[in-house]
């Protein structure tokens, strides 16, 4: 038999059951950290001035790994640069400087134990001598297997 | 005076952090994003292996399918005298090529019937855009036909060797 006070003191308690959220908020942001420091991050830069062609039955792009990305510009773009790299910034001088770059990246993906792709950004209104110059490189440095990039729709 | 400390006492116990500020907050920002984003489309891939970079030694069982695409963006099948002229513009927005869809859909059922990899063999004029292209190896990924060869690109190999 409790006490008239205990019982007041028992049914206090009662009243203020709380549940502590703050460990719980710990948690989640040290899983969170650790997700973000854990996480390979690839993105597959695009330069908008590169319009790619439409095609319909191209495939999602799931693996983003092994991509040598180059980009080809319409005459439009092209006094800057007609072959540029992801950035769209840095220039390609010549085929040489092409096939070097490449070399360099296959060796790169090589070393990770993953096959370098050619990841070929052409605007749809290049002439298609540009583009297999490019190609033509990507064979010259081993790479054999070529993404033309495409949009399945273009949007007016 | 003792029941005026005993309130003081209360509120000084239980201090509380208002957070319907923050969600307004949250909220807006939520909203401000929403409103200015512009979603960008996802490019996709249309992958093709290129054999003349890596050149086999055995010869293949399949007579490849020619294809040519001249720089007004004609589209021809076959070599010399048998080559016919197929489409001569992509139609609609899909950028469709029937008459070349319906040769490759044949020539895609006969290897596949033979068990055989279908073999496609494409010449590019040099002025040839980009586009025109690109509609081709559409129609190609779409008979599942992953190997390609441009021709061109093998005479001016072996003219270097």
């Amino acid at each position: 038999m409790a006490s008239t006070k205990l019982r007041a003191v028992q049914q206090e308690q009662d009243d203020d059951t709380k549940v502590d959220m703050s460990p719980m908020i710990d948690m989640v942001f040290l899983l969170l950290i650790f997700f973000i420091v854990n996480a390979t991050l690839i993105i597959v830069e695009m330069d908008k001035r590169v319009q790619v062609p439409i095609a319909r039955y191209s495939e999602k792009q799931n693996d983003k790994m092994g991509r040598i990305v180059v980009n080809v510009y319409s005459d439009e773009h092209a006094g800057e640069g007609r072959f540029r790299r992801a950035d769209g910034k840095e220039i390609f001088v010549d085929d040489e400087d092409l096939v070097d770059f490449i070399k360099k990246e296959k060796e790169k993906w090589d070393l990770k134990g993953q096959t370098a792709r050619l990841h070929l950004r052409a605007d749809g209104k290049v002439h298609f001598t540009y583009v297999r110059r490019v190609i033509r490189a990507a064979a010259a440095a081993g790479v054999n297997e070529v993404i033309f990039v495409s949009l399945w729709s273009r949007k007016s | 005076m003792a029941r005026h400390r005993r309130a003081e006492n209360l509120e000084e116990d239980e201090p509380e952090l208002s957070i319907s500020p923050l969600i307004d907050i949250c909220f807006l920002l939520l909203i401000y994003f929403l409103v200015t984003t512009t979603i960008k489309q996802k490019e996709r891939d249309n992958s093709m292996a290129l054999p003349s970079a890596a050149p086999s030694e055995a010869q293949p069982d399949i007579q490849p399918f020619f294809i040519k695409i001249s720089q007004g963006g004609e589209i021809y099948a076959n070599v010399g005298a048998a080559q016919e002229l197929l489409d001569t513009e992509a139609q609609g927005t899909e950028r469709t090529l029937p008459l070349l869809d319906q040769r490759l859909e044949i020539y895609a059922a006969a290897a596949k019937a033979g068990n055989n990899k279908p073999l496609v063999q494409v010449y590019v004029e040099a002025e040839a855009e980009q586009q025109v292209v690109s509609d081709v190896l559409n129609h190609l990924a779409k008979h599942k036909i992953t190997t390609v060869t441009f021709t061109d690109l093998v005479a001016q190999d072996e003219q270097n060797k």
